[in-house]
Order: structure tokens, then C-alpha cells, then sequence
């Protein structure tokens, strides 16, 4: 392989973003932020990307880390699935988070792969984005000029194009801790069970209210340009008390929410078949915990 | 109605001391801490880095192809294409020794003109660095006119489809004609048909393809390289035009075959870049080159019309196979021979009609890969016995015991079996050792399944094969074995030195193998078609055992009794009745060296030789002898999703002889993981010939977290004719895995599918089908 690239470490997030305040338009060439590499050096070797010059994230200590505080986790954008599995309260509040992280990658893949370079990477199939879709999360971006919030939800605007200006670094992933009577669940749909791309993920957040849903979100990757909240299904859920016959009717609702296409791993026809199977059985997991 | 196996048992020509035990292999220290050597360690000063650039399109006409501005490129030491080589062939022969004519449509080099394939080399580059050698590939202009191109062999065979080299798209044929197949349907009570397809496999090794090439102070070029096969040097110096003794091949431990290094692969490029430079020349795959850079599976369609009465006896079967040989023959033909004989599988059937082909296609070329054919027809046969067993209402096991191939058999091909037939106790072994079966839970499904096989071990009988090996006794009584033989990771060195051992009453750590030159060891053929042992087992054997001859009888003289009455073991030789009266091998060796007794021996082990088989009958000898096992296996099916997870998996082998029990169950349980990717999750998809799985992305082999714990069981009929009486595991321990799987779904959900890989998404497909309501639309 061979790639011709600068290559800037910054020792503080304000050199760093310096460093890529000049950057011109995401884009494939240019000035790029390179977290884990786990995505970037796939695309140097297949020359998807040309940058003419990466900024090296690894040594911006502050831009790792889960802080759960003030009803709020707060996660560091370098923060690694390794992390998430590690963290001793995650699994408590975000069980999908980290059910997404134990089938993430491989053990390497995972000890580098960066939530943010997960989010940044703009794949339908990038599997910590149903499971921060679903949570309600926001990415914090920042820029020489300042930064600022945006809901993940308003964050992917279309194939591999996001909301970030050009030179906008990512450096936080926040999300309300879910309340008491909630459920999150994330289940990976894959041609084998280590270290393979998504075919269809989904992830189902419920919170009850007086034994009926009162939020619900359910949120599917790689079956659609973008991973995307099933908004349809969502709304036949609030508000009602799940029947069997209900959560099956929304998981119906769901296929139509979504736009899968066929690829080399499977039909649009099959995804939309699991979307359906797995949006029944992930939503009536979780409510069968919250009653 | 087989009743207990024959006891074939025989005592063993020596009190096996070593042979049989569980060893630590001799090759496992280096490669646990990091200190073996494999070809691409392999450095020299001066050296030129390599890259071949290849064709993006699998049917197209060049009709330009400059190189000016890579060869202007500082640094970029040479650049070749057709234009600067002479108009030769890469000769596709079954590999080594035998002298058979080449096969007319042999690879050219580099692209002249036609591109047959997707990733057909056109240039070949050798710079400074690598980065330059890539750059240099860049700046290389072509035009690629696209040319139709033809890419199911079943199209091939079309009139008026494109042909891809040649007259016609045949690229080979066999045919059985046994017993009377009308009478054998008109007994049968009913008759099965079904139609069973494999797809394109990756051999996934973990070392790609990488060498080193010099040409010496002698103009010999050296090649260093990652191959089952140095005796490819005469095909390479027949591809250079130089004198076969002017071309030497060099092996290091190899880091995985499986068949993909049976075929040339990087030795010519080197050799052509380190004759035109003067200079070493490294070439190393990356993965992706790798995917290019060697022939894959053959696909097969094959059809099963079986006859059978109501009490399970076969009484016919009429069997079509078809394999998609890809843009060039390679070992196409041979390939397809192993199929034909295994078709019918492990069971004896008088009535017996086989028509085979393999046909010519722009897709990529296949050649040989672990199961050789063999594999691929027991998908089918496998999977058909489950169909039958299933028409006629028949416990599977009970079906595949009424039908069982015994010693004395014939076989499609005609051969009577001569050694055992443990396929009945295998099977029986594997299936209880499934032991209790998991609880089904919702939608998810268990099943179960068996597969049972008859593999061939050993060279094609009319090759007359031929091995070779060198052993001797040092003056300090440490034993030396040579031999050209590849270790290709499956402890073929290590199991020459634990025989040398065994026979000349040292310990394994005593022996040293040098092995792989093809200028310097004693040719032993290759490392293919599960004969490493077979072949150099014996040869070695043949060799350790005249020099304990010698040993023996001189220390016999020694104690005053007969050579009958001496043994040699922990390095000493000693009157078996009265082991006080011994001495150190070191004294005896001392002896043999000062009375001039030779204390080397060089042997050669020759195969059963035949001739051809019948063309217009399939009738003869056509391998040395078989193996028999089987495998069983249980698993989950989410009938939901069609997720697949292999809970159980057993393998049980009659191996004859194991010469390290270790080793035998890392090949059954390394056959586990590959048959059971076979199964479930490998393809390398080509459209329209271009291939769409070019990385380990794509291309999906099981991981660790795919794998049950898989159980190994070893038995011994001592019938083999290997060192020992052993038989062979390398292919068997594949073979019946991905039918086991197979039938293991279908025994979970009812249905089956009838292709491999068995993706979820056709499981799905198959249980709609069943129920044309169920789903979302
Ligand atoms: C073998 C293998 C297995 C994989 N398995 C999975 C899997 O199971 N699931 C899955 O979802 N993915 C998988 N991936 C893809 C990849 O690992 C993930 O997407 C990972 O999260 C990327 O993170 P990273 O830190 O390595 O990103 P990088 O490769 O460093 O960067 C990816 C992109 O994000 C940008 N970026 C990174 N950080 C920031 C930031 N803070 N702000 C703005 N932009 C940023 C980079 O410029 C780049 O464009 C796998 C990859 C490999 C090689």
C-alpha cells in the first residue's frame, strides 16, 4: 500500500482543531481527523480517501472516557468499544450500547475503533449509531469558532454526508440516562457471528408510563442510505399498551420506514423480511422487561 | 448387517515406542515463539520489490498496453509484458514428476492479447521499493476492448456461446458405465432425483503468496518460495526456456495450502524479473492479490436419480455432475476425475451411470483444493441419502448401514477395496458422540446430521507415483532425514522425523529433517492429494529400516546372538530378552563408521502403478486405496432470521495408523472449520465474471466465534498403505463436513436448500416457499 499524507499530531484539542480548521469540505482528499484508523486505513488501502493530510486524535486524552453523571453519560468521541464493554455502569443504562460492542469487530478492531470515527464514518452499517439513535443521543461538534449540539438524529443527512462543516471535529457523545422504567435492546444481524458487516441492525428503546408505552424508538441499520428511526412504527407504539398483535402490526410499520437495497450480503427482500422479524422480537423483549 | 467390524489389526512390524503418541510436533516451538522462517522472511541485499498488475475485466481484447512512463519512473528497475517475453506457457500438468503431455490450453504468461479472466496478469514490475513498484503499476496505459464473454458452464455448452479458448468449452469429460443400469432402476421400488450446487471456495490460507528469486554465480535462478509442489521447477525453467537443472526451488515452512499452492503461482514472475534485473527480486500478495492470484473451488451442479427398494437397498443411480473450470484448464480434468469416483460415495451399487464434465467459462480458473472433487461430490451424495432416507421413511444411519461399501467391494470405478471400511463404526461414534441433544427454544430449531465418505489417498495410480528420501545416522548417533518434501503447516516434517525415530530408537528431538530443495533433497513429490505421508512415510520408513537393519545386525555381532533378538530404543541398542546386554548407539554408530558400514540410505517408495481406465467405461484402477469416516454435527436454526449455529461437531476417521494423534485431530478439527465455512458462509461471488468478494470483508470464513468445540475421533484399522499401515486425514478430514451441516439444517427445518452456502437468507427463502403466506409481503 502506499498513500502520500501529512500526518499531525496535536497535543491539545485546541492544535487540533487548528490543524483542521483549514480543512476543506469532507470530501475524500483534503485535511481529515483520523481516530482508530480502523475505517481510514481500509479506505487508504482500497484509495477510497486521498487526504492530503491526517490529524492524528491519539494523544487528546480529554476526548476519552464515560462520564455518567447528573443524569447524563457523556462520552469522550475517542471512547473505544473495548471502553464501552469495559465500563462497569454502561450495561445497567444502555445495555444495547454495549450488546453492539460485544459483537463489534474483532478483540483488535474493537480496542481501537473510536465511537465518533463509528459515527463519522457515515456507513448505514455502523453499529453503534442504532443503539445512540435509539438513546436519544447528541454529538457535540466543534470548530476554532466554537462548538455545538446537534441530535444524532438530525446529524446523517444522506449516504456517507453528514451535518458537519467543514473542519468540524466531533469530541462528544451525550444522551439522557434512560428513566427507570425503561428497556433497550440491539441485536446484530450478521452472515457469521465474529467480525462481519451488518446486514440488518436493529435497536428498540420503550419507556413505560402507567403500564402503556410512553416513548418508544426503534432504529435500523444498513437498510436504508442512513441508519435510520422507524418513525411510523414508533408512533403506533406510544401511547398504547403493547399486544402481540400491536408490536407485530409496528414491526410492519417498520419495513416500511425503511429502503434497503441489494448488495453481495443479502436481498432487499431479506432485509426487509428481518427487519419485520427482528423489530417483533427486539420490542416485545423489551416490554416483556418493563411489565 | 454389517455385524462387528473385520479385525484388521495387524501387529506392527516394531513395538511402537514413539508412532501413535501425541507428541509435540518437531515444528510447534518455532512457530509458537516466533522463530520460524516462512519464505517471506526471506531477504537479500540488493533486493527489487515486485508487483504484478492485473486485468480489471474478465473477457476483453488489449489492444494497447504501454509501460513508457512506469519504466521512466526513477527507481522502477523493469517493467514486463507479453511483448517482451517469448510466446510460452505457463504448463498446467497435474504437478511433479510425471512427464505428461501438456494440456492444449495451458495460461499464457502475461496477457498477449485476450484477457479470459478478472485479474489476468498483464505486467509484471520490479522497483527500489514497493511503493514504487504500486506507483509504477499506476502509470501503466491499456485499453480493454470488452470481448462477450461466457460465465455459467451450463451456457458454455450452448451453441452459439462465446468460446474461451480452444474449438469448443469442454475442457474435460468422464463417463462410468457399471452393471446394467435399466435393470438396476427396474428393481428399485422407488426413485429419488434431486439436483445439488456448490459454489466458488477461497483456500484462505493464512500466508499468502510470497517468494524470493536470484539468479546465482552459476545463472541458476533460485526461487524461494511458499509452495506445496518444488518440483514446479521444470515446468518454471520450461516456461523460461532454460534447462530444468538451471531452475531451483527453495521451500520454507508453509503457512497454509489446502491445495491453492498446488498450481505455480509467484515462481515464474520472480524468476522472469531476477533473469531481466540480474538482481533478487521479492514478490509478496497482498490478501486481495491473493484472492486473484490462485485458482479457487470448482463450483459443481450435480444430479442424483437414485433407485432404491422400499427396504433401502440402492439398487441404481444415474449421476450428472458439471464443473465450472474457469478461464484455463489447470487441474480441471484430474479434478473432476476424483468426483466421478467418489460419486456414488461410500456405498456399494451395482448399477452405477456417471457423466461428468468441466467446462470452460470467463470466470475465474479453479483447480485443487482439499476434498479434490471428492468434496464436492459428497455433497451431493450425502445430502441425497438424507432425501432417500426421508422418501422412504428410513432412520438416515440405518439407510447409510444397508448400503455401506465392505472390504472386497467394488467401487463405481470397478476396484475392489482391499483395506477396511469403517464407516459404519465411524458414523455410529460420531453420532453418539453427540450425545444429548439441546432443547429447542421458539423459533429457534435443532437438527442434526451425518455425512459419511470415500476419500482417495495417493496419486492417481497411472501418474506411477514416486517418493524419495534420504535418512542417516550420525557419528554421535543423531539421525538426519532428507527429503524434498513441503511441510505445509499439517506437520508433514514432523511426522518423517517421528518415524526415522521410531525405527532408529532415538527420541524425536534427536532427528533432523532438512527438506524442500529441490536441488538438494531427494525428490519426494508434493504435498497434495493426502500422499505426504502415504508416500514419504514410506519412503523414510523404507530408508530408517534398512539402516536399523544395519545397526542391528552389527550389534548383533556384538552381543553373540541373533539380529531377531535386537531392539534399539532411547538411543541404545539391547538383547531383548536380556537388556542388560546393551550399548550406546553412539558406540555402535562409532563401529559402523570405522568398519565403513554405510550408515545412509536412500529409498524410493513407488505407488501401485496402472494404466489409464477404461474412457468408454470408467472401469479401473485409478487411486492407491481409500479412506472412510464421518462426520456428525448439531445445530441451531433461528427459522426466523435463517441464522445458523453449529452447537456439536464431530469428526471420526479410520486414519489406519495415526502417527501423532495431535496431529490427527488438528486436522479434523482445521476440517471442521473449513467444511463448515464450505457450509454455511464462503462463496467468492463473480458477476458477469468479475469478482465481488475481493477481501476477508466479503469473504466470510468462520471465526472463532463460529466454532463449537470440535471432538476428534481416531481409529485405527492398521490397513492402510501408509508407514504403520496408516491411511491418510489432510482431505478426508473435510470432506463430509459441509454435507453433515446440510443435513443437520434440513433436519432442523424441514426443508432443505439445495445449494451451497447455506446462507440464512435461503433458509428463510426455503421456509417461505413452504408456507407462501408467512413474512411481510
Ligand atoms: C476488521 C474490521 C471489522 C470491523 N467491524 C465493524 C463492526 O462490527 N461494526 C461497525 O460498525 N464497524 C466495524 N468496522 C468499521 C470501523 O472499525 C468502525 O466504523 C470504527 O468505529 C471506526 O472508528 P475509528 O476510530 O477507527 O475511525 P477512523 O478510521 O479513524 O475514522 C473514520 C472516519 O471518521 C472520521 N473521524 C474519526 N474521528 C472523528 C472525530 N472525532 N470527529 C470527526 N470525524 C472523525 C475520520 O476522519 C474518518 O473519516 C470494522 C472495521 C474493520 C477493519
Amino acid at each position: 500500500m502506499y498513500a502520500d499524507f501529512d500526518l499531525v499530531i496535536p497535543e491539545t484539542l485546541d492544535e487540533a482543531l487548528e490543524a483542521l480548521a483549514g480543512a476543506v469540505g469532507g470530501g475524500n482528499g483534503g485535511t481529515q481527523p483520523l481516530a482508530g484508523g480502523t475505517n481510514m486505513i481500509v479506505d487508504l488501502r482500497a484509495r477510497r480517501v486521498a487526504p492530503s493530510r491526517l490529524v492524528g486524535l491519539g494523544r487528546l486524552d480529554g476526548l476519552r472516557g464515560i462520564r455518567i453523571a447528573d443524569g447524563r453519560v457523556r462520552m469522550g468521541a475517542r471512547t473505544t468499544m473495548s471502553d464501552i464493554l469495559r465500563h462497569p455502569d454502561l450495561a445497567g443504562h444502555a445495555p444495547s450500547l454495549v450488546d453492539q460492542a460485544r459483537v463489534f469487530g474483532g478483540q483488535m478492531v474493537r480496542n481501537a475503533a473510536t465511537v465518533a470515527g463509528n459515527i463519522c464514518s457515515g456507513s448505514p452499517a455502523a453499529d453503534a449509531v442504532p443503539a445512540l439513535l435509539a438513546l436519544d443521543a447528541e454529538v457535540t461538534l466543534a470548530s476554532p469558532s466554537g462548538t455545538r449540539v446537534v441530535p444524532l438524529s438530525e446529524f446523517f443527512l444522506g449516504y456517507k454526508r453528514d451535518a458537519r462543516a467543514p473542519g468540524e471535529l466531533m469530541t462528544e457523545i451525550a444522551w439522557d440516562i434512560p428513566p427507570a422504567h425503561s428497556s433497550n435492546r440491539f441485536y446484530k444481524l450478521a452472515l457469521r457471528k465474529g467480525d462481519a458487516i451488518t446486514v440488518v441492525g436493529v435497536a428498540v428503546a420503550l419507556a413505560a408510563e402507567d403500564g402503556k408505552c410512553g416513548t418508544a424508538r426503534i432504529a435500523l441499520g444498513a437498510v436504508a442510505p442512513i441508519v435510520k428511526r422507524a418513525t411510523a412504527a414508533e408512533a403506533m407504539l406510544c401511547g398504547q399498551a403493547l399486544t402481540p398483535e400491536l408490536i407485530d402490526a409496528a414491526a410492519r410499520q417498520a419495513v416500511d420506514d425503511v429502503d434497503p437495497i441489494d448488495d453481495i450480503r443479502a436481498s432487499a427482500e431479506y432485509r426487509r423480511h428481518c427487519v419485520h422479524a427482528l423489530t417483533r422480537r427486539l420490542v416485545t423483549q423489551a416490554w416483556e422487561r418493563l411489565t | 448387517m454389517t455385524g462387528a467390524p473385520q479385525d484388521w489389526t495387524r501387529a506392527p512390524n516394531v513395538n511402537l515406542r514413539q508412532v501413535g503418541k501425541p507428541l509435540v510436533r518437531t515444528d510447534v516451538p518455532g512457530k509458537a515463539q516466533g522463530r520460524t522462517r516462512f519464505a517471506g522472511d526471506h531477504v537479500m541485499p540488493n533486493m527489487l520489490h515486485a508487483k504484478v498488475l492485473r486485468a480489471p475485466k474478465a473477457s476483453a481484447r488489449l489492444t494497447r498496453l504501454d509501460a513508457a512512463k512506469a519504466r521512466a519512473l526513477e527507481g522502477v528497475v523493469c517493467v514486463l509484458t507479453a511483448a517482451d517475453l517469448a510466446d510460452r506457457r505457463a504448463a498446467t500438468d497435474i504437478p511433479g514428476q510425471t512427464g505428461r503431455k501438456r494440456l492444449a490450453t495451458d495460461q499464457q504468461i502475461l496477457v498477449r492479447e485476450r484477457v479470459r479472466y478478472h485479474g489476468e496478469p498483464l505486467a509484471l514490475i520490479a522497483a527500489e521499493t514497493l511503493a514504487l513498484a504500486e506507483r509504477a503499476a499506476d502509470l501503466i496505459e491499456y485499453d480493454l476492448e470488452p470481448l462477450p464473454g461466457v460465465f455459467d458452464p451450463v451456457e458454455a455448452l450452448k451453441p452459439g456461446a462465446p468460446i474461451v479458448q480452444g474449438t469448443d468449452n469442454v475442457v474435460a469429460t468422464y463417463k462410468v458405465r457399471k452393471g446394467d443400469l435399466e435393470a438396476g432402476f427396474a428393481e428399485a421400488e422407488r426413485v429419488v432425483e434431486n439436483t445439488f450446487r456448490t459454489q466458488f471456495v477461497e483456500h484462505a490460507f493464512l500466508e499468502p503468496e510470497v517468494g524470493l528469486a536470484w539468479v546465482d554465480e552459476n545463472e541458476v535462478i533460485n526461487i524461494r518460495v511458499s509452495t506445496q509442489v518444488i518440483e514446479h521447477f521444470r515446468a518454471i525453467a520450461d516456461a523460461l526456456g532454460v534447462a530444468h537443472n538451471q531452475v531451483r526451488i527453495l521451500g520454507s515452512m508453509v503457512g497454509g495450502g489446502f491445495g491453492g499452492k498446488e498450481d505455480v503461482t509467484v515462481e515464474i514472475y520472480l524468476a522472469l524479473l531476477a533473469q531481466a534485473t540480474g538482481r533478487p527480486v521479492r514478490l509478496a500478495y497482498t490478501r486481495e492479490d491473493s484472492f486473484f492470484g490462485h485458482g479457487k473451488r470448482h463450483p459443481f451442479v450435480i444430479t442424483h436419480r437414485t433407485g432404491v427398494t422400499q427396504d433401502g437397498r440402492i439398487t441404481a443411480v444415474q449421476i450428472t455432475m458439471t464443473a465450472d473450470a474457469g478461464a484455463y484448464v489447470f487441474l480441471s480434468p484430474y479434478v473432476l476425475l476424483y468426483a466421478v469416483v467418489a460419486g456414488p460415495g461410500p456405498y456399494r451399487i451395482d448399477n452405477v451411470h456417471i457423466d461428468a464434465r468441466a467446462v470452460a467459462t470467463n470466470n475465474m480458473y479453479t483447480s485443487a483444493f482439499r476434498g479434490f472433487g471428492a468434496a464436492q461430490a459428497c455433497v451431493a451424495h450425502e445430502q441425497q441419502m438424507d432425501e432417500i432416507a426421508k422418501e422412504l421413511g428410513l432412520d438416515r444411519l440405518e439407510l447409510r448401514r444397508r448400503n455401506f461399501l465392505r472390504t472386497g467391494d467394488e467401487i463405481a470405478t470397478g476396484y475392489a477395496i482391499e483395506s477396511a471400511v469403517w464407516s459404519d463404526d465411524c458414523m455410529t461414534k460420531a453420532w453418539a458422540a453427540l450425545g444429548e441433544r439441546a432443547p429447542e427454544d421458539g423459533p429457534v430449531k435443532i437438527g442434526r446430521g451425518v455425512a459419511t465418505y470415500q476419500q482417495s489417498y495417493g496419486r492417481i495410480t497411472w501418474l506411477h507415483d514416486t517418493s524419495e528420501a534420504w535418512v542417516g545416522v550420525e557419528i554421535d548417533a543423531t539421525v538426519v532425514v532428507r527429503s524434498g518434501v513441503t511441510d505445509i503447516g499439517a506437520g508433514q516434517v514432523s511426522a518423517l522425523a517421528q518415524i526415522a525415530a521410531e525405527l532408529l530408537g532415538v527420541s524425536l528431538g534427536e532427528v533432523t529433517v532438512y527438506n524442500s530443495d529441490s536441488a538438494t533433497t531427494p525428490l519426494a513429490g508434493t504435498t497434495t492429494a493426502t500422499r505426504a505421508l502415504y508416500m514419504t512415510g514410506n519412503a523414510v520408513h523404507l530408508a530408517a529400516e534398512a539402516l536399523r537393519g544395519r545397526l542391528i545386525g552389527r550389534a548383533a555381532e556384538e552381543f553373540g546372538v541373533a539380529p531377531s533378538e535386537v531392539d534399539l530404543a532411547e538411543s541404545r541398542a539391547f538383547v531383548i530378552d536380556a537388556p542388560d546386554k546393551s550399548m550406546a548407539l553412539k558406540d555402535l554408530v562409532g563401529i559402523c563408521a570405522s568398519e565403513g558400514i554405510h550408515r545412509s540410505e536412500l529409498a524410493m517408495f513407488r505407488a501401485p502403478f496402472t494404466g489409464e481406465i477404461d474412457p468408454e467405461t470408467g472401469q479401473g484402477r485409478v487411486h492407491p486405496d481409500y479412506a472412510f469416516g464421518a462426520h456428525a454435527v448439531e445445530v441451531a436454526v433461528d427459522t426466523e432470521t435463517g441464522e445458523v449455529t453449529v452447537l456439536k461437531s464431530v469428526g471420526a476417521h479410520d486414519v489406519g495408523q495415526a502417527i501423532n494423534p495431535a496431529a490427527v485431530a488438528g486436522q479434523i478439527e482445521g476440517g471442521a472449520a473449513q467444511g463448515q465455512g464450505y457450509a454455511l458462509s464462503e462463496a467468492m461471488i463473480y458477476r458477469d465474471g468479475e469478482l465481488m468478494t475481493p477481501s476477508f470483508s466479503e469473504y466470510l470464513i468462520p471465526t472463532a466465534m463460529d466454532m463449537p468445540r470440535v471432538q476428534s475421533i481416531i481409529l485405527e484399522s492398521r490397513s492402510g498403505l501408509g508407514p504403520f499401515g496408516a491411511k491418510g486425514i489432510g482431505e478426508p478430514a473435510l470432506t463430509p463436513v459441509a454435507p453433515a451441516i446440510a443435513n443437520a439444517v434440513a433436519d432442523a427445518i424441514g426443508r432443505r436448500v439445495f445449494e451451497l452456502p447455506i446462507t440464512p437468507e435461503r433458509i428463510v427463502m426455503a421456509l417461505r416457499e413452504a408456507e407462501p403466506r408467512k413474512g411481510p409481503r
